[in-house]
């Protein structure tokens, strides 16, 4: 079997610090941000929704979901868009054209126009360090240690382990697209 | 694969501000430039870490604003004009100035302000160095918002920190049942030594408890939140104390054997009763009611167990109490609804937790610096020591662990032994000497790694009475601050990746930052500045070796035996583990050795006891005021203080000031989200966005500190802070900067008003 490499993002961890944002975009250069932080149920970011002292604040990092079936990849006219054996969906920079179809296919948002050179870009599980036997650099650079990557086809990786411990959710589960990416829930609270 | 374009991988330690995390970071390093940092391995893989403020370090190192020569003023102070001249002439001048001042009023009126190191050592020891071989004079930096905790710690537990009484087992990932997280943010200010571990705690089944006056991101993590009135803590904890004494579920064993609550106070001054009061030849020893004799006795190891901890005793015609029974009656006015109208904490809440503290066998408290910057905040803390105490849940000894490394500070504290060392005055001492001249003159000021007039208080006052009054401002910067605006001389630092010191952080680590790349441009490091400027006033021989020659002096202790430069260039060493079946006992250097839940040398001063005093401007009944809001200065991940504020990468997911005010507030005030509103008091106008947010509890407000004055439309946090001392403060150690005590006002903007 191949493997489908991806990410399990615990929200139970999450401190919303946006390391994983500028990470990323340091370690791939991008224009844009790629991993994004979502402050759940409220409009402006990191204010909690309630009122004091009855809150929540939760937070959601949004990213290339790696879908096994990428509705992306199926609307690039040229073939620049490659969902690899192992999981990840690439950019062959060279075949992409700029016409932006996939940004509308994507259910998720998170794929960007990169305005400089006239092409998407977009999360790549960071494959050239993957590819070395490597996690991404989001994953070593989470403050709180939410982020986990592994093969989702090993029953026994770390992050099979934890979808299967803790209710993990994918993203828009009814488009079909089955997600990379999980998350884990916020535990319930003991109150006292 | 030719010289030029092979890649070099080199370790150092990033020793911002937020100190105790220190990351461990690996430098890529092509062609003599750095091109990628990323997180350093660390002996436990868990302990690798990095945050965005570390990943954005490069952005300082090439930011295009570096201060790239030394310079000398050219037009008036603050205009921000300045000439370019060499190291030899800003030395020449330094020295001519230093030697006219020191001529006409003594060494001591030249001045050295220093911020907090951060994790870094030496850079600092170097001014000490300095600072002692000339006799000039130290200002200590803890009282910009950092002495109110030591003040508080150094009465009730005899030191200058509370932490390992409170956490230290924590920091050594043994989890308690309970952690009672009380007015810190570590979510954002210290997210990896200790948001992780409190996170880690959580997932082993550790119950997790958030006291603030914000709802932040790590009261967003726990299982019970307690939002309060600003500076009213002292009164929260004498009314957990309260529950806890009605409910007997105080720890009396652990009261009798670690506290001075057995011992006899008397009740016509208030001093603690005497050997020579009861004519018992130990005419010094504290005196305790003992039970098995049914009388008075000095205290004794063996007689500790029977001593009495309540009732009322007359001893030799003198009414006494043991002063855990002053400590009840103290508390027996603060019942939990009396407690509830104070602190706005639900009364319910402040029972349930109560019980928890007193049936719960393993309890950690955790708080830090932000928590004592009201101006009571040395009785806040002590307030929540004494809950601890009472409940038995302070660490008196370790029976496992690691060393706590300890540093070689003496040849820099005392550069010449037998002679005098540096004067010492602490910075909010330093505004009097400056404007007033007492208790004597400062006429000269060198700022090293401190932003004064971004982070001190009271902006105004800075500018019309305390600069004027200088015949010399040096400051060492990396960039043009508010504050480097105001120097006479301004010198080029470089960045922490391009010089050597020593970081004895994160526990149970010690790390070196090393050097990566040379100095840019013509800066250098504060330790090399000053070892340039020493060598022109005759002293060159106590820097020799420089960055080197430093840590090597300030690793010079046998705690360090066998950890070294070369050892340390490696990677992060673990500190000495305790032997096993060791006991590291943790004492208390207080007067009675004891945790003094009683203070006897604050008995003139009214505040023996950890009373509750209401904040001296935050109000507490807005309906009476002109200014109704308190304004807090919480801290946010996107800087460390006033460092990162100007770098794009982090810029781009926060570009600018923001003032939070809750929904009810802002609603009163027809305030609406994104406004432009101007925050103001008798001292000053700031104007900036609003933010509506129930983070903030109503009848507060809060912008994060740090933001560069020149970000703001008007004003900046500081032209809102007062400078008022705290004579209590100024008697136990040195007085706090009370930046979360501040009375303010909010209305929308309206131009040219």
């Amino acid at each position: 079997m191949n493997k489908r490499l991806g990410l399990v993002i615990d929200q139970e961890r999450c401190i919303g610090c946006e390391a994983c944002t500028v990470a990323c975009k340091i370690e791939n250069n991008s224009t844009s941000h790629w991993i994004q932080v979502e402050t759940l149920n409220v409009t402006q970011k990191d204010t909690p929704s309630g009122k004091f002292p009855d809150l929540k604040m939760e937070w959601l990092p949004r990213l290339c979901n790696h879908c096994s079936n990428p509705p992306c990849v199926g609307v690039c006219p040229n073939e620049a868009l490659v969902k690899r054996e192992d999981g990840p969906v690439v950019l062959i920079e060279e075949n992409c054209d700029g016409c932006q179809a996939c940004l509308n296919a994507c259910p998720y948002n998170v794929i960007h126009f990169n305005e400089q050179n006239n092409i998407i870009e977009k999360c790549h599980l960071c494959v050239h360090r993957i590819d070395k036997g490597l996690e991404p650099f989001c994953v070593i650079c989470c403050e709180g240690q939410a982020i986990y990557f592994g093969d989702l086809n090993d029953p026994n990786s770390v992050v099979s382990l934890k979808i299967a411990s803790r209710e993990a959710f994918q993203l828009k589960s009814e488009a079909g697209t089955n997600p990379s990416i999980y998350y884990c829930p916020p535990k319930p609270r003991r109150r006292l | 694969m030719t010289e030029e374009n092979e890649i070099k991988l080199i370790r150092t330690a990033c020793p911002a501000h937020c100190g105790i995390d220190a990351c461990g970071i690996l430098a890529h390093v092509k062609g003599g430039r750095i091109i990628k940092l990323e997180p350093a391995e660390f002996p436990d893989k868990r302990d690798r870490r990095i945050c965005l403020r570390g990943l954005s370090s490069l952005d300082i190192t090439y930011h295009p604003d570096r201060l790239k020569y030394p310079m000398k003023r050219v037009g008036e102070r603050g205009e921000g004009k300045f000439e370019r001249i060499s190291w030899d002439e800003a030395y020449e001048i330094i020295v001519r100035k230093f030697k006219e001042i020191a001529d006409k009023y003594g060494w001591r009126s030249i001045g050295w302000v220093l911020g907090g190191p951060g994790a870094g050592t030496t850079k600092f020891g170097a001014y000490l160095r300095i600072a002692s071989l000339t006799q000039s004079t130290r200002v200590s930096a803890w009282g910009y918002g950092d002495a109110g905790l030591p003040c508080g710690s150094r009465v009730i537990f005899g030191s200058q920190f509370p932490y390992m009484y409170l956490f230290g087992k924590f920091w050594q990932k043994k989890w308690p049942e309970l952690l009672v997280v009380w007015g810190a943010n570590p979510g954002e200010s210290m997210p990896l030594q200790t948001m992780r571990k409190i996170m880690d705690a959580k997932e082993n089944g550790t119950q997790v408890i958030v006291i603030d006056t914000r709802f932040t991101v790590t009261a967003s993590k726990a299982d019970e939140f307690l939002g309060l009135k600003p500076g009213t803590d002292s009164s929260l904890a004498l009314g957990l104390m309260n529950v806890i004494f009605q409910n007997e579920l105080h720890n009396i064993d652990f009261i009798r054997e670690h506290t001075n609550g057995p011992y006899l106070v008397r009740g016509d001054n208030g001093k603690l009763l005497r050997g020579r009061d009861i004519g018992n030849k130990k005419t010094d020893s504290y005196i305790i009611w003992e039970e098995t004799s049914n009388s008075p006795q000095p205290v004794r190891r063996k007689n500790l167990q029977s001593a009495s901890i309540t009732g009322n005793f007359e001893v030799n015609g003198i009414e006494c109490k043991p002063s855990f029974q002053l400590l009840k009656d103290l508390a027996q006015k603060y019942p939990p609804e009396t407690v509830a109208e104070i602190t706005g904490v639900d009364s319910k809440l402040i029972i349930k937790l109560s019980k928890k503290l007193g049936t719960t066998k393993n309890v950690t408290f955790f708080t830090y610096m932000g928590f004592t910057r009201t101006y009571h905040g040395d009785i806040s803390l002590r307030g929540l020591c004494s809950v601890a105490s009472v409940t038995g849940h302070v660490d008196t000894s370790f029976s496992s662990g690691y060393l706590p490394a300890v540093l070689n500070w003496d040849p820099f504290l005392k550069a010449i032994p037998n002679e005098p060392s540096f004067h010492r005055l602490g910075i909010l001492n330093l505004y009097e000497a400056v404007i007033s001249g007492k208790p004597y003159p400062i006429k000269a000021l060198w700022f090293a790694f401190i932003n004064f007039l971004n982070q001190c208080v009271d902006y105004n006052k800075i500018i019309n009475d305390f600069y004027p009054k200088l015949d010399l401002i040096v400051q060492t910067e990396l960039f043009m601050t508010p504050s480097a605006r105001y120097a006479d001389l301004l010198l080029p630092v470089c960045s922490f990746l391009e010089f050597s010191d020593f970081v004895s952080h994160p526990y149970p680590y010690v790390q070196l930052q090393q050097k990566i790349i040379e100095p840019l441009y013509e800066s250098k490091s504060d330790i090399n500045i000053v070892a340039g400027l020493a060598e022109k006033l005759g002293y060159g021989g106590y820097f020799n070796g420089g960055e080197e020659g430093m840590i090597d002096i300030i690793m010079n202790h046998s705690s360090l035996e066998g950890y070294n430069r070369e050892t340390l260039s490696k990677g992060a060493m673990l500190l000495r583990e305790l032997p096993e079946g060791g006991n590291f006992p943790l004492n208390f250097r207080t007067p009675s050795r004891k945790i003094e839940l009683y203070a006897e040398q604050l008995v003139e001063d009214g505040q023996a006891l950890p009373v509750y005093l209401p904040p001296i401007e935050a109000p507490i009944t807005p309906e009476e005021t002109k200014y109704p809001l308190t304004f807090i200065q919480g801290h946010s991940r996107f800087r460390t203080h006033s460092m990162f504020s100007n770098v794009k990468s982090l810029l781009e997911l926060n570009s600018e000031p923001i003032v939070e005010i809750n929904s009810i507030d802002a609603k009163a005030r027809d305030i609406s989200d994104n406004e432009l509103v101007t925050v103001f008091n008798d001292r000053a106008r700031t104007t900036l966005k609003a933010r509506i947010s129930d983070s903030v509890r109503p009848g507060v407000v809060n912008i994060t500190e740090g933001w560069w004055i020149d970000q703001f439309k008007e004003g900046s946090v500081n032209h809102l802070t007062h400078d008022i001392i705290n004579p209590v403060q100024n008697k136990i150690y040195e007085p706090n900067m009370h930046m979360n005590d501040v009375a303010v006002e909010i209305i929308k903007f309206v131009e040219g008003k």
